[in-house]
């Protein structure tokens, strides 16, 4: 393998160097048997004659079982025997044995990229079972572009990257810690950046936690002492991610850190500084139920344990206008000077850690939170019921501090409704449940009614804690709370709501209303280009087998960032996390896509397109106003060549000139019967070799061009096929809207849909003959229906084409000069005409 | 005729009622609901999607469509829709209740729902707001003709229910 330690080589996009490709091509075609499998249906060995008499074959060797070692090795025999440079295995998909064959032909000391296939089982005998002369005729075909492709193959640079054996962390919730954690004792370098002054995130304000209500501050607390004093930890609290530049293995980061006004080495949280401080401010950490000084701990067990001042609030720190705290203060902690730093840094992987907010109740007028003192969220709650919480874990009623005898606690507020969040919020059911049980617990008389539409206690132990809350006389009502209003007077709350099990309107007054508030979403705070969804989580790389990656390499994501959950599942993928990225850490460099897009200078207009195209940021423009690509960001989906207008960047193995002499030489025979069909090879291509696994026939005219992303077709494809007489053409992609394995390719490549059409009127050609179509991996039908809906258009077009040649030729026999009379018929006379006019139009419109 | 149309309105109805997940909050918001708990939205909906038809009862008439139960509907469903296609298969069914018949022969003749009193009047003159115009029964009368309206209006009348 070439390595290259210089970065610039690989990463910033200098053009790596590439062998000079040799002056003859000399190419080996290996078509194989498969067994029966191609065999019976494709006369194997006249595809092998006639590859042999294609330019630039120099060897052709029939194998029954190219992929078995003793086929594989016969190629690495003839690579050194008949020197050959060019490898082509025409056997099954390449989605089956590309790797395969192109790990044989590196062990021949070949470049791998210089081996391709074509794919004659999937496409060639497993649909044609009945047809085996039009299927070797496929086959023929097939192989024949496989070599017009190869011709122009050049080998590709297997190049990797060092990386920086080191983390940054976003947010130091419970999710951030542990991941920070895991990576800091398998001993790497972890920036742990929070914006708030206490690391903890949401768990340390909450009272106790579900599923066993255990102390939350006496679990965490001892996990915030670890992380502040691992030696791998560096800890930025009061910071906030500036700017991230760079890729995987090799990010720079820069972080601002807001003046703390304190200096935190120094305080001892000796708590005399409050005691002098003149200034209430309403404490955010108690949700505003009560007051805090301007120079404050969010809680006594803050990490790093010390005060802050907040500047807004502050009178001034010098002695003039107050100062109290400074000249109180033995330590000499308080800094009236301090500033906000940047601070920068490199590391190698990034974990997004930045959980979610509870939802905004202010949203959600008709439950009066805001108007009505005594409806409070369930944040509220629990630092009402917290010893270390405004009241000391009194509960009491804000309008009038009395206990309450009587509280409703409302189910999925902020949630699974189309004006606030769609999705469940997935912890609040277990909270509500634990709110009824802190409260039983403490004020056993008090009555605890739930308003739940559907309780989803899924997890570990839930079950059990709902069965307690029934023992404990817990009511559930199934219903969800149409409004609360407020007696004027008492402040009671009278709920209307209806119990729908037994259809039937409640109208019921209660001391006290817990809003069960459901998650926001705040993904997109931190400056880096991952896709969120909807309601602001992060998107991961895919939601089954790549639950904590996304599509950026090197950058993952855990905890509430991703979606809400709970505490428990927010470790697990904080944890799973941190495993993922340790394996690039671990590996100390990263392999970069050998088949990642290059700008061609020279060629180049920068016009930017590209760089709006690439779902990656992989293209940047540096400051002499070049666009180049970062080899370590692309991956090769082809996105921004499908729509650069100057045709200036080559994405290898898929270059114009290798797509253009597969189209050419798929349409050298009876082209109006063909479909030149583009298909993505990861789904549409996937879903026509499944079509050939569940043996699912269609005609056999179809030649099927396979590219990375169905991003990469560009108008030009169809219209060359168009021009040489293609009877359809084909664009296949992933689904739209989520399904494309490169994000947006699929999106790119329908925007193109209006030009090739009207490029097709402009023509005179009939717009049934293009015709764009997603297809995923699993739709093997829809393949064979396509085919065979697009074989009969094609067949349509050929009959017509048929038809104008035999007249034409009738003509003709008949002599010149009939010949000529029969073309002014009115017919081809009108269509003239029609030509005509379409042209001096279009001159009208430039 | 008239079936189909029917069966193809139900099919509709059915499908704006698809998203509704039974949660209640336009039932409890009803105003309706609350003094006449025979009335209830959701079981409107409920019934839409359960059973694929809609019983006609003579109660879908309460509805007031006030659309508090739209306005809250965390699913968004059409209720608008859906509550005045219930009511106009009624009356395609002949249940049309006779308040409803009077009140559509009030418009006929008068051009109004209801009259503005003289503190309606009174209020909107210290609002500054114009007087209300003075519908042309003749236009309404031709509407209620061209419309159809007028055949409609008899043939309720026809199958006119005994209040119970
Ligand atoms: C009222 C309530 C009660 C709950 N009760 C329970 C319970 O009993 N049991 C249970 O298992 N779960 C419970 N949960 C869920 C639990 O809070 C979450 O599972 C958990 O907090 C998720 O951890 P996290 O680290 O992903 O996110 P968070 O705890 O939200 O932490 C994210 C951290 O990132 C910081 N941050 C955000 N953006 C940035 C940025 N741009 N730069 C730097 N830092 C940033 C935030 O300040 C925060 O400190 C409850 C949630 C709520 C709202
Ligand atoms: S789209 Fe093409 S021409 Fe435009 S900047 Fe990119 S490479 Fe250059
Ligand atoms: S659009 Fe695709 S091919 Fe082009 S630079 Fe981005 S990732 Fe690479
Ligand atoms: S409010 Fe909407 S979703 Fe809820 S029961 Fe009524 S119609 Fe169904
Ligand atoms: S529109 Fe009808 S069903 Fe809906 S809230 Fe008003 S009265 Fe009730």
């Amino acid at each position: 393998m070439t390595t290259s330690d210089s970065v610039s080589d690989a990463g910033t996009g200098v053009e790596p160097k590439v062998e000079a490709a040799e002056s003859e091509i000399r190419i080996g075609v290996f078509p194989c048997k498969c067994g029966k499998n191609i065999g019976a249906v494709v006369d194997i060995d006249t595809v092998a004659e006639y590859a042999k008499t294609l330019p630039g074959v120099v060897h052709v060797q029939v194998n029954t079982y190219t992929c078995a070692d003793p086929g594989q090795k016969e190629i690495q025999e003839a690579i050194r025997e008949h020197n050959l440079n060019r490898i082509i295995v025409a056997s099954c998909s390449p989605t089956m044995h590309e790797d395969t064959f192109r790990k044989t032909v590196k062990g021949a000391g070949l470049n791998p990229y210089l081996c391709i296939m074509a794919n004659i089982r999937e496409h060639v005998s497993w649909v044609h079972q009945q047809d085996p002369e039009g299927a070797t005729t496929k086959a023929k075909e097939l192989v024949a572009m496989a070599v017009a492709k190869a011709t122009s193959l050049v080998p590709q640079p297997e190049l990797d990257v060092p990386v920086t054996p080191s983390a940054l962390v976003v947010g130091a919730g419970v999710a951030g810690m542990q991941a920070s954690l895991d990576l800091a004792d398998m001993g790497y370098k972890v920036y742990l950046i929070e914006k708030e002054p206490t690391i903890g995130g949401i768990m340390a304000i909450l009272d106790k936690v579900f599923p066993q209500n255990d102390c939350s501050i006496c679990i965490l607390g001892p996990k915030m002492v670890d992380v502040i004093q691992h030696p791998n930890i560096k800890v930025i609290s009061m910071a906030e991610v500036d700017e991230v530049s760079g890729y995987v293995g090799n990010f720079s980061v820069r972080v601002r850190q807001r003046a703390r006004y304190v200096d935190p080495d120094a305080c001892t949280a000796c708590a005399e500084c409050i005691e002098v401080c003149p200034v209430d401010i309403p404490s955010r950490v108690d949700q505003n139920l009560t007051w805090k000084k301007a120079i404050y701990i969010p809680f006594p067990q803050a990490v790093p344990s010390s005060y802050v001042i907040d500047p807004e609030a502050c009178l001034g720190m010098d002695l003039l206008r107050c100062g109290k705290c400074y000249e109180k203060c033995e330590q000499h902690a308080v800094i009236p000077e301090d500033e906000d730093k940047i601070i920068e840094f490199e590391v190698g992987v990034i974990i997004i850690a930045t959980g979610f907010e509870p939802a905004d109740p202010k949203k959600i007028p008709r439950l009066g939170w805001g108007r009505y003192p005594n409806v409070i969220t369930s944040l509220e709650f629990e630092r009402l019921i917290n010893a270390a919480g405004p009241t000391e874990g009194k509960l009491v009623r804000p309008s009038d501090i009395t206990k309450p005898k009587s509280v409703a606690i409302v189910q999925c507020v902020g949630s699974r409704d189309i004006h606030t969040r769609m999705g469940c919020s997935n912890f609040c059911c277990a909270e509500s449940v634990k709110c009824a049980l802190l409260i039983k617990e403490h004020y056993p008389e008090t009555e605890v009614v739930i308003y739940y539409q559907d309780l989803r206690m899924h997890g570990k132990y839930f079950e059990d804690q709902y069965h307690k809350a029934r023992e404990e006389g817990i009511k559930f009502i199934r219903g969800r709370v149409g409004e609360i209003q407020e007696y004027p007077h008492t402040k009671n709350l009278r709920i209307s709501v209806e119990d729908t099990t037994h259809n039937e309107l409640l109208l019921v007054d209660f001391d006290m209303v817990i809003l069960s508030m459901g998650a926001e979403g705040v993904a997109g705070n931190v400056p880096l280009p991952i896709s969120v969804t909807q309601d602001k989580f992060y998107i991961e790389s895919h939601p089954k087998l790549r639950p904590v990656d996304t599509s950026s390499a090197g950058v993952f994501i855990c905890g509430g960032a991703e979606s809400p959950k709970d505490i428990r599942d927010s470790v697990i993928q904080a944890s799973a996390a941190a495993g993922r990225a340790s394996i690039i850490l671990q590996r100390g460099r990263y392999p970069i896509e050998a088949l990642s897009a290059r700008i061609q200078q020279d060629i180049c207009s920068r016009c930017g397109t590209c760089v709006k195209r690439c779902p990656y940021g992989a293209i940047i423009q540096d400051g002499t106003g070049r666009y180049t690509v970062m080899g370590a960001l692309c991956q090769a989906c082809g996105t921004c060549a499908g729509d650069c207008p100057k045709d200036a960047i080559v994405m290898p193995n898929f270059t114009n000139e290798q797509i253009f002499a597969q189209i050419e030489t798929a349409l050298k025979e009876n082209p109006e019967e063909k479909i030149v069909a583009f298909a993505c090879a990861f789904c549409s291509y996937r879903g026509s070799d499944l079509a050939g696994v569940s043996r699912m026939q269609y005609p056999t005219n179809a030649r099927v061009i396979r590219a990375m992303c169905s991003g990469r077709y560009s108008v030009k494809f169809a219209q060359r096929a168009f021009e040489l007489g293609a009877g359809s053409v084909l664009y296949s992609g992933c689904h739209l809207p989520a399904d494309c394995h490169f994000q947006t390719g699929n999106h790119w490549m329908a925007k193109r849909e209006p030009r090739i059409r009207n490029w097709m009127k402009r023509k005179g050609i009939n717009d049934e003959r293009f015709r764009i179509e997603w297809v995923s991996a699993g739709e093997g039908k829809k393949w064979q229906q396509i085919m065979t809906d697009m074989s009969e258009i094609a067949m349509k077009h050929a009959d017509e084409i048929r038809k104008k040649r035999t007249a034409k030729s009738k003509g003709k026999t008949k002599g010149g000069k009939q010949a000529k009379s029969k073309r002014s018929p009115k017919t081809q006379g009108t269509k003239k005409g029609k030509k005509k006019t379409t042209k001096t139009k279009r001159k009208k419109e430039d | 005729m008239e079936r189909t149309t029917d069966a193809d309105r139900i099919n509709e109805i059915q499908h704006s009622a698809q998203p509704c997940f039974q949660c209640g909050i336009c039932a409890a918001s009803c105003p309706i609901f609350r003094v006449a708990p025979d009335f209830n939205p959701r079981m409107a909906v409920d019934e839409v999607l359960r059973t694929g038809t809609v019983a006609m009862t003579g109660r879908e008439w309460f509805c007031a469509y006030c659309l508090m139960c739209e306005e809250r509907c965390p699913m968004e469903v059409a209720l608008s829709e859906i509550l005045i296609d219930i009511k106009n298969l009624s009356a395609n069914d002949g249940k049309v209740p006779p308040s409803i018949i009077e009140m559509m022969d009030v418009i006929r003749f008068t051009g109004k729902v209801s009259h503005a009193s003289k503190r309606t009047e009174k209020k909107r003159r210290e609002l500054g707001l114009p007087e209300l115009p003075k519908p042309d029964v003749d236009e309404v009368q031709t509407i209620f003709e061209m419309t159809g309206a007028l055949d409609r209006l008899m043939r309720f009348r026809e199958a006119e229910v005994e209040p119970e």
